[in-house]
């Protein structure tokens, strides 16, 4: 790697100065896993003068269920948020997906907080060295639209110009599904809101915003979560698709259903068409099936990636089903 | 960190910022009276597999290159250099990490524990591993045996199913997957204390 400076910062408030100080060109780093390979490839453009740490920050990395909110803190590790009781017992969805993540090793050292902020995995905006100047880093095209797309949106690209790369988070969905909330330094957002397409960046984070906690509401009362993932190896792989449902049950029918896709669009996407095709209703196969059926119907995939409308059509089906009868 | 960084003055003992020298110093001579001088950017202190060495690391340094390259620990091996295989594993207070992927600056503190020093403690995983013949090439190997030594630590007798979970983060291009299972499960049985190893 090239040289750059190194900051341990101690507190939330200093992380934000020195990020500010460097207007952009400085880099967080937490569990390093998705920095590191980036800087390694020097796969942008520029490259970062330095990087703040945010290990040292204490406390920044607890995880407690305090007055109905389950309180993440943004630098808990994948293994630690898919192995603490109460994550395994009320919000399953989340277990699942932190637990399926990369590999065992980098459950250890990637943190939830990263997870949702990786950057894009899309081949051509990957490739060493700046190889493919594109859309993302501010050059004039997509390479995905006419090269090699079998691993991109199937739901077109973002709004205003065509880059068509999904975004490759586990968590994302599942803590969407789960109604959390992302407290930053600056502001609390909606985990749904907190995603953006944006040039080198997949959040609409500030260049000095640093989120520091994830807010999950306590699930009420007859709620199940679930989640699936698809991908071409069982253990160190991004998803191919994946898809995180959270249902509630009154009686025997569906009250509120939350159902979110990822790894199919370029931000992860909540599919409320098929949300509501379960509300009110008693849950059978058929029901899930219309249900998946409506997520994907407005699907226009590219010239390589048709088989991941039927793959996200049986997740979409068997995540719902999986939160119980 | 001490000097003029492009956002003010960074104090060196406790990282509080300031516009000005002098109101670093102001603080210093405040806060920071009698206390032992902060140790140099870029040094570190750390133990590897028992031994405490204080290093002066570059910010660009991974764990990977002072563990092999500065301190000659070569068991550990670099193979993808992108956190995708596993070859690189050490044990870093108590969990398998890749040290391909870790900073060595971010490393003041923590305790390391690579292939050489279970080798040297003689442990059951070591003879195992030669007896299935766990390996092939062996480029893989000491990645493998990191991995399954951090699990027994936490798990002395663990399933298939479990061995399986701990290594898939390892990979090996020559195929020879069935043998970690039955070394792994081999060792957690001489493992001193466990009910087939006849006591201890």
């Amino acid at each position: 790697m090239k040289p750059f400076r190194h900051f341990n910062a101690q507190s939330v408030d200093q992380a934000a100065s020195l990020m500010a100080g460097y207007g952009g060109r400085a880099c967080i780093i937490a569990g390093g896993t998705d920095l590191l390979g980036r800087m390694k490839d020097r796969i942008l453009p520029s490259y970062p003068e330095a990087l703040v740490n945010l290990k040292t920050i204490a406390g920044l990395d607890a995880i407690r269920a305090e007055d109905g909110v389950l309180r993440i803190g943004a630098l808990a590790t994948l293994a630690s948020v898919a192995a603490h009781p109460e994550v395994l017992s009320n919000y399953r969805a989340l277990a699942e997906a932190a637990g399926r993540t990369a590999s065992p090793q980098l459950r250890n050292m990637g943190t939830i907080g990263g997870n949702i902020c990786q950057d894009i995995r899309c081949w051509y905006y990957r490739g060493p060295l700046n190889r493919f100047s594109c859309l993302r880093k501010g050059g004039g095209r997509c390479y995905a639209l006419k090269g090699d797309n079998r691993y991109h949106s199937i739901f077109g690209g973002s709004v205003e110009k065509g880059c068509v790369a999904v975004h490759p988070s586990d968590t994302a969905p599942a803590l969407i599904a789960l109604g959390a909330s992302v407290v930053t330094s600056k502001r609390t957002v909606e985990a749904e809101q907190l995603f953006s397409v944006r040039l080198s960046g997949t959040t609409i984070l500030e260049g000095d915003e640093i989120i520091t906690e994830i807010r999950i509401p306590e699930p009420s009362a007859g709620t199940s979560s679930s989640f699936m993932k698809f991908a071409l190896r069982k253990s160190i792989d991004f998803p191919i698709v994946n898809c995180a449902v959270a249902l509630t049950r009154e009686e025997d029918r569906v009250a509120r259903a939350r159902i979110c896709l990822n790894a199919v669009h370029v931000v992860p996407r909540r599919v409320t068409g098929a949300e509501e095709v379960i509300q009110g209703r008693t849950m059978t196969e058929d029901v899930a099936g219309e249900a998946a059926e409506v997520a994907v119907s407005d699907a226009k995939p590219l010239e390589h990636n048709a088989y991941m409308v039927q793959v996200a059509r049986a997740l979409v089906k068997r995540a719902i089903l999986a939160c119980g009868g | 960190m001490t000097g003029k960084g492009t956002a003010g003055f960074t104090c060196p003992y406790c990282g509080k910022r300031f516009d000005t020298f002098e109101e670093l110093k102001q603080d210093i001579l405040t806060s920071h009276r009698g206390s032992p001088l902060p140790a140099p950017e870029g040094q570190i202190r750390l133990i590897v597999n028992g031994q405490e060495h204080v290093e002066n690391v570059e910010p660009s340094w991974t764990l990977y290159h002072l563990i092999h390259d500065r301190l000659g620990m070569t068991g550990s091996k670099q193979f993808c250099d992108r956190g995708a295989c596993g070859s690189c594993t050490v044990i870093m207070d108590g969990l398998p990490v890749l040290s391909c992927m870790v900073l060595a600056i971010e490393c003041d503190g923590r305790t390391i524990e690579t292939v050489e020093g279970i080798a040297r403690d003689n442990h059951p995983l070591i003879e195992s591993y030669v007896e299935h013949h766990a390996m092939q090439c062996g480029y893989c190997t000491p990645g493998f045996v990191v991995t399954s030594k951090a699990l027994l630590d936490r798990n002395p007798d663990p399933t298939e199913e479990e061995i399986r979970d701990a290594l898939s983060g390892n990979l090996c291009r020559c195929g020879t997957y069935p043998q970690h299972i039955i070394a792994v499960r081999e060792a957690a049985g001489r493992l001193p204390g466990h009910k087939d190893s006849g006591g201890v």
